[in-house]
């Protein structure tokens, strides 16, 4: 009965977590940048947090730097639109997968406890190539 | 148009339609990871790119690592580089045994959490439970939850603000004293609060 309960309260906190709990935090923001969520464009300010699905979208001379729960580190440049298509983490056992796009523009990344916890469960998709992350700091670029 | 002209012009917009490219950085600690090209101009692809400081035009087929030589990142790169967030940083708090009441020792690590937090715009605090290895592993998960979610209540109650927080239970899998199963053993029953 108690592992009945423990197993039942585990599976809600995971349904919760995978619905549309924060999976990161914006740090830094500057110029023409917001968030686009489906139809909502809100502004990428310091302190707001992303869901899975989240657009980072910056114009000229705009910029944004964010951390996510897993440690994972981005900083978006200028003329950049970047997805995080599929943030899954359980945050108990440090597991997970993490696809980002990027369509345009720069990112710069350090990767964080998914990158660790799987072979390419990291995952960078730009128009022409797919990488798998295994554990680093690196910059992908896609000029327009 | 001519066909040299036309040529020309074809030629200025090849060299113009500049190609992704990835830049391998060091790690913070010195070493570096590799980043795998999995997939390149729809096709699978297997180029490992391992090397620290070098960039690779992304989209070929035989992708080419090239060091990035004396010059080192383009400016518009390392401004980039510079605007990554600090690493995260955590602090590790002991209270009594079976209480909220944290150790003498504790005390003070509670302030220098307190102006770690002050420094970060945006902070994002994770309270994570830590057990012994008494008890299963789904017991020690449930407890290392309830425990850290008691600490979290416990650090809103002296101010800090519970919409930047949040409560992780890691059981028994990150122990600080590495020890055989079902040993009691303070330094493991432990409450690390993460700031990023």
């Amino acid at each position: 009965m108690v592992r009945a309960s423990l197993l039942l309260v585990s599976s809600i906190a995971l349904i919760a977590s995978s619905a549309s709990a924060e999976i990161a935090r914006i740090k830094a923001a500057s110029g023409p940048a917001i968030v686009e969520r489906g139809a909502a464009r809100l502004p990428a300010a310091t302190g707001q947090s992303l869901l899975a699905g989240d657009w980072l979208v910056t114009g000229k001379d705009g910029r944004i730097s964010l951390s996510f729960i897993d440690n994972t580190r981005f900083a978006v440049g200028p003329n950049s639109r970047v997805a995080v298509s599929k943030f899954e983490y359980d945050r108990t056992r440090q597991q997970g997968s993490f696809v980002t796009q990027v369509d345009r523009g720069s990112l710069a990344v350090v990767s964080g406890k998914i990158a660790k916890s799987g072979r390419d469960a990291m995952q960078v998709r730009t128009p022409n190539s797919l990488l798998g992350v295994r554990g680093t700091r690196f910059i992908v670029e896609v000029p327009k | 148009m001519s066909a040299r002209t036309f040529a020309i012009s074809i030629f200025v917009l090849l060299a113009g339609c500049a190609h992704s490219s990835l830049v391998l950085l060091p790690d913070e600690d010195g070493g570096h990871g590799q980043v795998a090209i999995l997939e390149s101009a729809g096709k699978a692809n297997d180029t490992i790119v391992g090397e620290a400081n070098s960039r690779t035009a992304l989209g070929g087929s035989k992708p080419a690592v090239r060091p990035l030589g004396a010059n080192g990142l383009k400016p518009a790169e390392a401004s980039l580089v510079s605007e990554l967030p600090p690493p995260a940083k955590s602090f590790t708090l002991y209270f009594l045994q079976g209480t909220t009441e944290m150790t003498p020792e504790s005390m003070p690590v509670l302030e220098e959490l307190r102006s770690e937090i002050a420094k970060r715009p945006g902070a994002e605090v994770q309270v994570t439970g830590h057990t012994d290895t008494v008890g299963s592993d789904a017991d020690n998960d449930a407890l290392s939850q309830n425990r850290a979610e008691e600490i979290l209540n416990l650090l809103a109650s002296k101010g800090f603000d519970r919409s930047i927080m949040s409560a992780v239970g890691r059981g028994e899998r990150e122990l600080k004293d590495p020890t055989a199963d079902n040993v009691s053993d303070p330094v493991n029953r432990r409450v690390e609060v993460i700031v990023r």
